[in-house]
């Protein structure tokens, strides 16, 4: 070897032992605190650890997306971070999260943009979705697995309703925690009843014991319109079959899953009872033909809670408990008196709507609802902007844990679940709700939240605080014990898209119902991949009848 | 001559770098997703995964057993042939028209003509949007009421018993009239590059202007007119933004108004977001397109037309 590759040598030896002792802090590797599942004691931990790496500021994104009344599922974060930013300056640690935020309506648009981001780095680093996305976001690694770090926290896990936390999970592991849930009751307008003569007493047990099935909703609706009681008879959500209208499946008896197999169920019998029905009131006039292209703002909201030909009205309405809150803060309500539009108040929205479950399909058959339960999800880059991330990835990631088990807290689910309509998904929250102390503070705004969150949601909590809000979310927990959920499966939003094309055409009368089960069959044996996971199971039933 | 040829590599490195970057390397990069199972814009998880021909034979699985696909087959050749005779003969008939009309009125015209080219695709599509409503909003329900056309508002691109020619004939009008506009510019400079002396001389011949069309203006502009149809036959084939909104914002059925350059959208980045299935589909749309574009050239004449002139010029 010559003598000029020995100096070389050397210098590379003394080169790399310099970068070790620059990169390694001394040359050793950097301990990042686990998580012990005491809040504070993890929080002043973490912030020693980032402040002893030089770390002062910590960049958060949160995407959320829903109603404009749900605006916690992204201030929930803020207020995380506020809350540990307090216990930092308390212990004197010099480390401060701030997060932005991004806002959707759609929740399906936010999921496409979160999985075109995710690969460039541009996705937010908490996801507030629905649950049904998880199993293909745990599937494409976009979403962390929290289960090591949900497993020390698992009393406050405790603490959540147990088929939440299922939903939470994928193969077995956590993804999420519960953010919220909510049922999708049929409402029903009480001033149109009225005027028709119906009397609504004991309705909703009718419905609970299966007494009042979709055959009755079909009499009742076509009863209001011929007789020139409503516009409408049915009125339900446009664009999309998942998730208000998949409650047909179910009450129907059909399913869209096979917990033996793991794979997603195409029940002929069902869609085909279920396509029916809307074929039926479509070609009736008793819902739209073109019910799936509707908008939300300027049809479909005013027509649920408008006068007769003002701009038009409905007898019957496939909603979601959030909406009931929703009505209250938009101005979907077009008053005859000043021709303004304007919200509902909590009165008038009691004085005009009565709840049930979704009817039964058929008698003998069971009413259900239907759960979306939104989750707090963490991106699996969490903390990507901020500095040295690949070395200290890890506390990031627990930091961003924290920040859940923070947005978790049960005073900042019922302060949600009041102003957005949802259900609380911790015990504890629900038992906020019912006391009536808590109510008082709620509405006097002596809440323990930091001044920017407050402002943010005291014009909404002002309108929807309201003791007939409480009494509702009380009323419509029972539906809970009746619920579905859609299933988790990585190809079940393609399912979702067949049968929303599917239910389109049905209501356009462009397929007879049974052309649809066939052009669905059709659809599903026609993608390979989802062909191998999907079973199709029953039969066009040949003597069923509605109405 | 070294210098000269120094001067002709130095030019054309530039240009072929380009082409290269932005033409050869997003080919190629199609060509090789096409043989990945890429999904979900997971890139680093599948670049690396061969499946061999599979989204291939996913494809012509669809175009065999999925309805909604054999209709994108059908929609894209009915779209296509109709917007390309729009396309060439309402530019050659704009062409003539403002050929023939004083100057001043003619710049007006075309710019008219323009303005859909002009506007943003976004909002051109809106007007069409309140065009087609399905309601009384709509301008054209509300012209066909008032002349009692029609009693009730009519839905010309959703309308099941109007399908599929009431979505073909929105898509086919819409893009017809973004694609005028070209063929009008190209053949205008055509007829106006032709000689003035031809023209008045035929005139003093007693030649009508049917026999100026005929004889003089579209035999002398052929190469034009070559191009302008090859050009839009290419652009048409990839071409779905003003389709995409109408589509989305439900004025055109989905299964009867969506070509394949807008099923390939669609499937990468909108639903299933299968970039794997998406890029085989771009790949079979690119070999169509260069052969129609090449059997166009040959049926036209485009060897012809670039043949050196004979003798001396």
């Amino acid at each position: 070897m010559s003598r000029g590759w020995g100096i070389v040598i050397a210098l590379v030896m003394v080169l790399s032992a310099l970068a070790g002792c620059v990169g390694g802090g001394g040359g050793g590797a950097i301990e990042i605190p686990k998580l012990t599942g005491d809040f504070t004691t993890d929080v002043i931990n973490l912030g020693k650890f980032f402040a002893s790496q030089g770390v002062d500021t910590i960049k958060y994104t949160v995407w959320g997306a829903g109603d404009p009344n749900s605006i916690m599922r992204v201030y929930g974060i803020i207020e995380a971070a506020n809350r540990i930013n307090k216990i930092f300056e308390e212990n004197n640690i010099n480390v401060k999260i701030t997060v932005d935020k991004h806002w959707e309506d759609s929740f399906s648009t936010l999921y496409s943009d979160f999985l075109s981001a995710v690969p460039q780095g541009t996705n937010g680093d908490f996801f507030v979705n629905s649950y049904v996305y998880i199993a293909n976001l745990a599937e494409e690694g976009y979403i962390l697995d929290i289960t090591e770090y949900a497993n020390k926290y698992s009393s406050l896990l405790n603490d959540f309703y147990t088929p939440l936390l299922d939903a939470a999970k994928y193969k077995g592991k956590y993804y999420g925690i519960p953010q919220d849930t909510e049922a999708r009751p049929l409402y029903i307008r009480k001033d149109v009843a009225e005027d028709m003569g119906w009397d609504l007493t004991g309705l909703a047990e009718k419905v609970k014991n299966g007494e009042f099935t979709w055959y009755d909703v079909y009499k009742k609706a076509k009863e209001a319109v011929e007789n020139g009681y409503a516009n409408w008879g049915v009125i339900h959500r446009k664009g999309s079959a998942h998730p208000d209208l998949i409650q047909f499946i179910f009450a129907f008896g059909g399913k869209l899953y096979d917990e033996g197999t793991g794979k997603l169920v195409v029940d002929k019998e069902a869609l085909y009872k279920w396509f029916t029905v809307e074929y039926t009131m479509a070609q009736n006039g008793l819902i739209p033909k073109d019910m799936m292209s509707w908008d939300w703002g300027q049809q479909i909201h005013p027509t649920v809670v408008g006068e007769k030909d003002n701009p038009a009205n409905t007898l019957f309405y496939i909603g979601g408990t959030w909406q009931w809150a929703e009505w209250q803060t938009k101005a979907y309500y077009k008053d005859p008196k000043t021709g303004e539009s304007r919200p509902l108040t909590p009165q008038e929205v009691n004085e005009k709507m009565y709840y049930t479950l979704f009817p039964a399909g058929e008698p003998g058959k069971q009413p259900v609802t239907l759960s979306q339960p939104f989750m707090w999800m963490i991106a699996s880059n969490a903390g990507k902007d901020n500095p040295k991330y690949d070395e200290l990835k890890d506390a990031y990631h627990e930091l961003a844990f924290l920040m859940i088990v923070a947005a978790s807290d049960s005073e900042i689910n019922a302060i949600h679940s009041v102003i957005s309509g949802h259900v609380p998904v911790r015990k504890a929250a629900t038992a906020l709700l019912n006391d009536p102390n808590w109510i008082q503070k709620l509405t006097n705004l002596q809440l323990d939240l930091s001044s920017d969150v407050l402002n943010a949601i005291k014009d909404i909590i002002q309108k929807t605080a309201d003791p007939i809000n409480i009494k509702f979310l009380a009323n419509v927990s029972y539906m809970l014990d009746y619920t579905h959920f859609a299933p988790s499966h990585p190809y079940y939003p393609r399912l979702a898209d067949i049968l929303k094309d599917a239910i389109d055409k049905v209501l356009r009368g462009s397929m007879t119902p049974e052309d649809a089960v066939n052009y669905v069959v059709q659809k599903v044996e026609a993608d390979p991949d989802l062909k191998d996971n999907t079973e199709i199971v029953g039969e066009i039933p040949k003597s069923w009848h509605f109405p | 001559m070294l210098r000269r040829r120094g001067s002709i590599a130095f030019f054309l490195s530039l240009s072929l770098f380009i082409v290269v970057l932005f033409y050869v390397i997003p080919l190629v990069l199609t060509v090789y997703v096409s043989f990945t199972p890429m999904k979900n814009w997971n890139v680093p998880r599948y670049i690396g995964e061969f499946i061999s021909i599979k989204n291939y034979q996913r494809l012509i699985h669809l175009l065999k057993f999925d309805p909604d696909t054999r209709n994108v087959v059908i929609t894209t050749i009915v779209f296509v042939l109709f917007t390309l005779t729009i396309n060439v003969l309402g530019g050659l008939a704009l062409a003539l028209a403002t050929y023939f009309i004083d100057e001043k009125l003619s710049a007006t015209y075309q710019v008219l003509w323009l303005l859909p080219r002009m506007t943003p695709v976004a909002v051109y599509s809106l007007l069409w949007y309140y065009f087609f409503h399905p309601t009384t909003l709509g301008i054209l329900n509300s012209i066909l009421m008032a002349l009692h056309i029609i009693k009730s508002p009519i839905d010309l691109g959703m309308d099941p018993a109007l399908m599929p020619w009431g979505a073909w004939s929105v898509i086919v009008f819409v893009n017809g009239l973004v694609g005028v506009s070209y063929g009008m510019i190209i053949l205008y400079s055509a007829f106006k590059s032709i000689p003035r002396e031809l023209i008045i001389a035929s005139r003093v011949d007693g030649a009508t202007t049917w026999h100026i069309i005929r004889k003089i203006l579209i035999p002398l502009s052929k190469w034009h007119i070559t191009f302008v149809t090859v050009w839009q036959l290419l652009s048409l084939l990839t071409s779905y933004a003003h389709t995409f909104l109408l589509v989305e914002w439900r004025i055109v059925d989905s299964s009867w108004g969506q070509p394949w350059a807008l099923y390939v959208f669609n499937t990468a980045f909108v639903g299933a977001k299968d970039q794997g299935l998406a890029a085989a589909a771009a790949v079979i749309l690119s070999i169509i397109g260069i052969l129609l574009g090449v059997l166009t050239l040959k049926v036209l004449g485009y060897e012809r037309m670039m043949t050196e002139p004979k003798g001396d010029i």
